[in-house]
Order: structure tokens, then C-alpha cells, then sequence
């Protein structure tokens, strides 16, 4: 149950509008459950209907994910390119080759736009986020439905997955590397670029909604990668993030529950 | 729920459903005729039921061509559960072709597929329908399973009829809005005539007491159009073959957008374009009215509210925020600390997909020989009196095994835990060793070249 009990941990970090949109891993393995195991060699009427549930429930998860995923991902494009305008729009407008140069005016717009981009940002790296949990819970779950009925549903099932909308997001990750460039260049130069310098302010961080679910998403992922039981050759290598301490120190200011 | 009195309902259910299913063979140009003849039989014959099953709303995934996906799935279908030739297809029943109906899976004509006398072909289906149906089937599937509706409030499965008939009806409505409204467009007029026969009617009592019927009914009409999609479309990637009122999931670029918002700026600006105006403009292949009008819906509140509605997600959840901490902290620093888990979140997650796939690549490497190598010795056992006859391997073949057996290779190096299956490591006295490098992928390596070679023997 540790990645049910994660998923779950996750979903109640996560922005409001999300929280219904992740994997049922749970009514998955009860229905698994249900389906008695491979020793049984004759397949009883329950079972059938159980696989069938299954596999119906699998497939309707998977649109789900899909039309979620799309749907946010065509938002993201649509505020990608909004943002961009808006940029031009204060270059032109307040720039120092604008039509109506003013420093002040220039700074403030670019300040209110760096904050939106930074959230922006976060926003499509838990869309992000939310595809690998969903894809990591299905690959769960196949696992534990071939190792009850001996069936061998997970590789074409995974293969089909991994085509799918909803996991391929390299534009999404491409969008998330053009709003980095853009902020690295609004930032100021820092000294060093590693978190742990903010170490010192850490009680004074502020805890916005996308910002939080950030935190609790790595921690997440790194917990989750800790190492299980099951470790085979289908398993992700532990992980380990270069910054554990500070993010960890994050949870403080933050009440999740992570242990 | 007893499953017992789960599958009554749905055997009540039955008539209507096949019906259904019916309806949208018969409209399939592609479906061959061996299972069209076998419709009939339906009631009896649990295979036809499992044909049925099959040939039911199937959609092929977004972007893969249909050939690559069959013979994936004509092995998971023959080896798939309670699917075995036949025989376990009584208790499936017949109305588990909607749960079959895998949006994921297309399905091709298979001789080798284990399923007596049936032939399964593709249909090329709408994805939203997909949905669609899975609440029709949710309202009586009566189980404690708390599916969130996807048009609806959040609630359990019983009891859910009302809401869920109100929200279908709107969604309904919603469609043949767009259709009335869209009549210049290139529309089937028999689809919005079967359509508006089926709406406007009085929708409820028909939901209300022949759900399936109805509600499955039109979507399958609606996936009928027999249309095999050309996957893999270059500019947008969707699955709706013409500009019908299909709720056809479109997935956007952002070069469609650009265009986009070309043509809506050509015509006077969010405000004033309208959809059918940018459609025409766009002049996009497979796009559809429908997909402009919830782009430009989406764009005008994007434009209309960037401030607020940008600034309203900054704020949200912020309890903890305040502007004297904000100010204690410096923005710049909170953001820049913000910005560096938000990348450190990025790049792990981009890390692990990566990861993900190759495990995966892997695994489907491994099977491939796995099974190559049965097939071998499957062959080795028939030709066990011509054992003496060597061939050498061809070298074609053997550039592709170098670069399986690598393939393999590099990823063992990085798991040592993974375990050698006993058939993969069988050696192959006939064939000098290769050099390889790393030991346990050499057994392997050397099978799957014992693979190729016999099956360069056999041609």
C-alpha cells in the first residue's frame, strides 16, 4: 500500500481542480483483488466480470489522463504565448527603446510577468508530475494484476501507455525549458544558482499553492524511489536529490506529512 | 456489489446492446463478413459474443500507426485472460464489449489469433465517446466503485441516475447546438437527422429507462463513420477523420496555435472572430469548428483575464504567504528559490521518464528474444533429424543482432539484480563465441543469434 498511501498523499497536496483527475489505484486493486489467482484453473463467472471491470476501469483511467493532460497542456500553449506577447508588449511599451521609456513602470510590469512565469512554470512541471505518478501507477498495477492472474497484459498494455497523450510530454517539458531560459534572464545573477543558499530565509518562504505541491512532489518522488520490497528489474534506481536537506527543511514551513 | 447480480443487469441489457453493436457493424465498411454473418447468432454462441466484444469501440492510439499496435495486441489478446479460445467467453458477458472497448487498442485482422472463427477488425472510433459510454455503463454497474463522473459532480455510482441523466442531456444539447448552429459546415446530414431524432424527443424518459440503448446507441453511431484515420498526421494530431460534430479530442501545437491566433488577429481580434470564420481562415486539415470554438473560448478568457486570472493562481492556497514575509525574503529570492525546486521537480521527473522508457524498451527486447527463442526450439524439436546441418549466420542479420544484444547489454550492467531466465541463457554449442564484453548478455546474445540463424536455416 506505501504507493497507494503516496498517491494519496500527493492528491491531497495537489491544486483542488487535480485532485479527481489522478489514478483510482485503489479501486484498482481491489478489483485485482477480486480476480482469484492463476492457480485456479477454471475461470469462474466473477473472475471474468472482475478482468473485464479491470480492464474497462484501466482504459477509462487512461482517458481520463488523456483528456486532462490535453486539456491543460492546450491551456499551457495558449498562456505560453500570452506571455510572451505581454513581454513584447512592456519592452515596447516601457522599455528603454519603447515608445514611452519609464523605468519604474518597466520593472514593476517585468516583476508582476516574472511571477507569473514562475508559477507558470510550476504549473506545467506538476502537469508534468502528474503524468509520471499516473504512469507509474498503472505500471503498478499491471505488475500486481499479471502477478495475480500469471496473464501477461502489462508489456503491450505499457507499450500502448507510453504512446499515449498523456505520457508524452516533450512539449510540455519544451515549454518548461523555454520559461527557465526567460526567467534566468529576468532574475538577477545570483552567486550561486543551489538552493541551499536560501537556507537562511527558509522560515520565510512563501507557501503558494503551486509552490507547496512542488516541494511535496519531489519529496514524494524521492520517497517513492526509496527502495521497496519488489525491486526488480522494472524498478527505478533510488533517488537522489542534491538538495534534500533544504527541501526537506521546506516541510517545516509546509505541514505535509512525509515521513 | 455480488458480481452475480452485477452481470443480471447487465444480461438485461443485452438486446439492447448487441443492437447496438449491430448498428455500428453494419455501418463499419471495414468489418469483415464472417462476423457480420455470426450477429445473428449472437444469443448463443459465446464466441460471436467475444467477436462482438472485440470488434466494438476500439480506438488506436494518438499517434502510432495501426500496424504497429496489432501485433502487440493480438498477443495480448490471445493471451489474455478469461479470453482463451472460447471457452471462458461464457462469463464474459456479451455487454462486457464495453469494458473491452479499450480506447487504446486497435485490433487487426489476425489468422493467428486463438479465438475460433472470429476475425477481429479495426474501428477507427471518436475517443470522447469513449467516455461517454463509460458513464452510461457506470450509472448500473451499481458498484462501489467511485468513479468521479467526468461531466458531473463528483458522486458515487448508485444512485446516480438523475445527475447523470441531466448531465448527459446537456452534453447532448450541447452537441446538437453545435450541429443546428454549424449546418452550413460539411456535415452528414443523415448523422444530424439521426441525431436530432434521438435528442430532441424528450432525451429523459429514453435515458431513464433504456439507457444503453440510447446512450450507446448514438455514440456508436457517431463512431461509425467508417473512416480509417491516418495516423500520424503531420500538423494536427487528432482522431476525427472529417468536420462532423464529433467531440474529437484535438491535441494543439504550438505552431497550430500561431496560427491560430494568425487568423484570428486577421479578423479583427479575439472578439470578433468567429469560429467559422477562423476555421476557414486556419484552412487545416481535420480541424474542426468544434475544436476552433473551444480554442478560441480558452483564448479569450486567456486574453481577457491574463491579470486576474494569472494573479488569482499566484494567490492561491497562499495561507501561509503574507507580504511581509514576501518582503522579509525579497521576491526575487523567493522566487529564485521557487524557481530551483520547480527545476530540480523537472529535471528528476525528466530523469525518470527516461528511465521508465528504457526499462521498458528493455523489457519488450527481452521478450522479443524470449520468444524468439521458443519459437527456435519449437523448430529445433521439429527438425531434430537434420540436427547435423550447419549454416553460417547470415550477416545481415547479424548487424541487427549486434545491436539487439548491445542493447540489451548496457541496461544488465546497471541492474545486476535482474534475474537470467534459464531459457535466455541456454548456450548454443554450434556457434563460436562472440566477444562480447559482459558474460551473462553474451548467452543471451548468442541464443538470439542461434535465432536468426535458424531461422535463416529454415528459409
Amino acid at each position: 500500500m506505501k504507493f497507494g498511501k503516496r498517491l494519496k498523499q500527493q492528491i491531497e497536496q495537489s491544486l483542488p481542480e487535480w485532485r479527481d483527475k489522478f489514478l483510482s489505484y485503489k479501486e484498482l486493486k481491489k478489483l485485482v483483488k477480486l480476480i482469484s489467482t492463476a492457480a485456479t484453473l477454471g475461470r469462474s463467472m466473477e473472475d471474468g466480470v472482475a478482468e473485464a471491470e479491470f480492464i474497462y476501469l484501466l482504459n477509462h483511467e487512461i482517458e481520463k489522463f488523456n483528456a486532462f493532460f490535453m486539456e491543460n497542456e492546450e491551456d499551457f500553449i495558449i498562456r505560453h504565448k500570452e506571455l510572451q506577447q505581454k513581454m513584447e508588449e512592456v519592452i515596447d511599451k516601457w522599455g528603454p527603446k519603447g515608445s514611452q521609456p519609464s523605468e519604474m513602470e518597466y520593472k514593476e510590469e517585468m516583476a508582476k510577468i516574472r511571477k507569473v512565469i514562475v508559477n507558470f512554470h510550476g504549473e506545467m512541471v506538476l502537469l508534468m508530475n502528474y503524468s509520471n505518478i499516473n504512469y507509474t501507477g498503472l505500471a503498478k498495477i499491471l505488475k500486481k494484476y499479471d502477478k495475480r492472474t500469471g496473464g501477461v497484459l502489462r508489456l503491450p498494455f505499457i507499450q500502448k501507455v507510453l504512446e499515449q497523450p498523456f505520457f508524452t510530454t516533450d512539449l510540455i517539458s519544451k515549454l518548461i525549458k523555454e520559461c527557465e531560459t526567460t526567467i534566468n534572464s529576468m532574475l538577477p545573477p545570483s552567486e550561486s544558482a543551489r538552493i541551499f543558499h536560501a537556507e537562511r530565509d527558509h522560515q520565510a518562504v512563501p507557501g503558494e499553492g503551486i509552490f507547496r505541491n512542488t516541494v511535496a512532489a519531489l519529496l514524494t518522488m524521492q520517497e517513492m524511489r526509496r527502495g521497496s520490497s519488489t525491486y526488480g528489474h522494472f524498478s527505478l534506481p533510488p533517488l537522489n536529490l542534491p538538495d534534500f536537506e533544504v527541501i526537506q527543511s521546506l516541510q517545516v514551513i509546509f505541514p505535509i506529512q512525509i515521513p | 456489489m455480488p458480481p452475480a447480480a452485477f452481470k443480471k443487469k447487465y444480461s438485461e441489457t443485452q438486446s439492447s446492446e448487441m443492437e447496438a453493436s449491430g448498428a455500428m457493424s453494419r455501418s463499419l465498411s471495414i468489418l469483415p463478413s464472417p462476423v457480420k454473418e455470426k450477429f445473428p447468432q449472437l444469443p448463443d454462441s459465446p464466441q460471436v459474443t467475444l467477436a462482438q466484444e472485440l470488434t466494438s469501440n476500439i480506438v488506436p492510439s494518438f499517434r502510432s500507426p495501426c500496424s504497429s499496435n496489432q501485433k502487440m495486441v493480438g498477443n495480448l489478446f490471445s493471451s489474455a485472460p478469461g479470453c482463451p479460445s472460447g471457452l471462458g467467453c461464457s462469463s464474459l458477458s456479451p455487454n462486457t464489449n464495453r469494458w473491452m472497448s479499450s480506447p487504446f487498442y486497435s485490433i487487426s485482422p489476425r489468422d493467428g489469433v486463438s479465438f475460433p472463427s472470429t476475425q477481429l477488425s479495426v474501428s477507427i472510433v471518436e475517443n470522447n465517446d469513449v467516455p461517454w459510454n463509460v458513464d452510461a455503463i457506470e450509472n448500473f454497474l451499481d458498484m462501489p466503485l467511485n468513479i468521479p463522473v467526468q461531466n458531473g459532480p463528483i458522486e458515487t455510482s448508485t444512485g446516480i441516475m438523475s445527475s447523470e441523466d441531466r448531465a448527459k442531456k446537456t452534453d447532448w444539447q450541447d452537441w446538437t447546438d453545435q450541429l443546428i448552429r454549424v449546418n452550413d459546415d460539411a456535415l452528414d446530414s443523415n448523422w444530424s437527422d439521426l441525431l436530432v431524432d434521438v435528442d430532441v424527443p424528450d432525451p429523459d424518459p429514453k435515458l431513464l429507462d433504456l439507457p444503453p440503448d440510447v446512450s450507446t446507441c448514438q455514440p456508436q453511431i457517431h463512431q461509425a463513420h467508417p473512416h480509417p484515420v491516418p495516423s500520424g498526421e503531420s500538423c494536427p494530431v487528432i482522431d476525427s477523420p472529417t468536420a462532423t460534430s464529433t467531440k474529437a479530442r484535438m491535441r494543439w501545437t504550438p505552431e497550430l496555435h500561431e496560427v491560430f491566433v494568425d487568423a484570428v488577429n486577421k479578423l479583427g481580434g479575439s472578439e470578433k472572430a468567429t469560429p467559422k470564420g477562423v476555421l476557414k481562415l486556419m484552412n487545416v486539415e481535420g480541424l474542426t469548428i468544434y475544436h476552433v470554438k473551444s480554442h478560441l473560448q480558452k483564448y479569450r478568457t486567456a486574453r481577457f483575464k491574463p491579470e486576474s486570472s494569472e494573479e488569482k493562481k499566484s494567490n492561491t492556497g497562499s495561507e501561509m504567504t503574507s507580504l511581509d514575509l514576501e518582503t522579509t525574503m525579497g521576491i526575487t529570492e523567493a522566487l529564485r528559490l521557487q524557481m530551483e525546486v520547480q527545476k530540480q521537480l523537472h529535471e528528476q521527473l525528466e530523469i525518470q521518464r527516461n528511465l521508465q522508457l528504457r526499462i521498458e524498451e528493455q523489457g519488450k527486447h527481452l521478450q522479443m528474444i524470449f520468444e524468439q527463442q521458443k519459437k527456435m526450439e519449437e523448430e529445433k524439436l521439429r527438425a531434430l533429424s537434420n540436427s547435423d546441418k550447419h549454416s553460417e549466420p547470415s550477416e545481415d542479420n547479424h548487424a541487427s543482432i549486434k545491436d539487439v544484444a548491445s542493447d540489451v547489454c548496457i541496461p544488465v550492467d546497471e541492474h545486476p539484480s535482474k534475474k537470467e531466465t534459464s531459457s535466455e541463457a541456454k548456450p548454443c554449442k554450434e556457434r563460436a563465441p562472440d566477444d562480447r564484453g559482459c558474460s551473462p548478455p553474451m548467452k543471451r546474445a548468442k541464443a538470439y543469434e542461434t535465432v536468426t540463424s535458424g531461422a535463416s536455416h529454415e528459409s
